[in-house]
């Protein structure tokens, strides 16, 4: 039980993070990163798309477009978060890890704190900003001390 | 939980076998051709999603793609060695996607509806499908189309009792309706 991967992807399906949270993620090199990142953006709009049955407006209850919120796979579990401006945070984790849904809306808490308020960063560009990347670690570290609230 | 619809692919993308267990609001205005545009879809998603989530799979893990949810439903998906996929769309229920589908004794990795799914294959669509006499791999009826006489001559799934056998199964399911 652990997390692997965290990536974050804008609007427009560009990768704007991409991190690895463990040492037993798989190495993924930039360019595949790149293509994890578009692929998914337009895979999460096809999931909705295809599904036999459809939420009124196409909207989820946090009010952003519905799509994929969980993948499970043999060897690794994905969750999404979209928020309503469009950005996606997708985290991968071994199967059985608790608390993803609290771990991505920490993570959203980060971003909004640090990313956005940051004056130098661009919305939209990848996101290089050593408090983000400081905090990240942090809240990962107090997930597996387990201090980590759940809701 | 509800189960929504029941589709099965060939290694290729064919649909061999396609049944709606809801109506929609739409289904009236939906003719055949938006239906099949749809599986399409599903299969093109399944195919991608299987790719990306085996490159993110760490090294000791399988590969492969077991369920996909999204905020209006859940697709269940099975996969067997030769290629034949098996997807099926339920309602989201957390507690059967949690605690109550781990079937009792299997290990935590395998949800009742996994086991549901390869039950489906090697106990219906084996039995009915592969051993009947008529079966031949690459000459069987694709995209079937509902009330319309088979006249290929091609062997046709409807022919077999694989339809019947799948609905009682499901119905003898807990999540079912």
């Amino acid at each position: 039980m652990g997390f692997l991967h965290l990536f974050i992807v804008n609007k427009s399906g560009g990768l704007i993070l991409h991190r690895s949270l463990s040492s037993a993620a798989p190495q993924i090199g930039t360019n595949e990163w790149l293509r994890i990142g578009s692929t998914f953006h337009s895979l999460h709009a096809i999931a909705a798309e295809a599904s036999p049955v459809k939420l009124p407006n196409n909207k989820n209850s946090n009010g952003a477009q519905d799509g994929i919120e969980q993948i499970e796979g043999g060897g690794v579990i994905l969750k999404c978060l979209q928020t309503r401006t469009g950005i996606k945070f997708v985290i991968t984790a071994e199967p059985g890890t608790s608390d993803l849904d609290t771990v991505l809306r920490e993570i959203y808490v980060l971003y909004s704190d640090c990313a956005l308020k940051d004056p130098f960063y661009e919305l939209e560009m990848p996101i290089r900003c050593e408090l983000f990347t400081n905090s990240v670690d942090s809240l990962m570290k107090r997930v597996v001390a387990g201090e980590v609230m759940m809701r | 939980m509800t189960v929504h619809a029941i589709h099965i692919f060939d290694r290729k993308g064919k649909t061999l076998f396609t049944k709606r267990y809801t109506s929609s609001k739409q289904s009236s205005t939906q003719d055949a051709e938006q239906l099949s545009e749809q599986r399409k879809l599903i299969f093109g998603m399944l195919f991608s999603l299987r790719e990306l989530v085996g490159s993110l799979t760490p090294g000791n893990g399988s590969p492969a793609l077991k369920s996909v949810r999204t905020g209006a439903g859940t697709l269940h998906c099975f996969e067997t060695i030769s290629g034949l996929r098996i997807a099926m769309y339920t309602n989201n229920n957390p507690i059967m996607n949690t605690i109550g589908a781990r079937a009792p004794g299997a290990d935590n990795t395998k949800t009742s509806f996994q086991t549901a799914l390869k039950y489906i294959y090697s106990d219906i669509w084996v039995e009915c499908v592969v051993r009947s006499p008529l079966y031949r791999p690459e000459d069987i009826q694709v995209d079937p189309v509902e009330g319309k006489e088979n006249k290929s001559g091609r062997f046709d799934i409807k022919s077999t009792n694989f339809e019947s056998k799948l609905d009682a199964y499901l119905a003898s399911m807990p999540w079912f309706r």
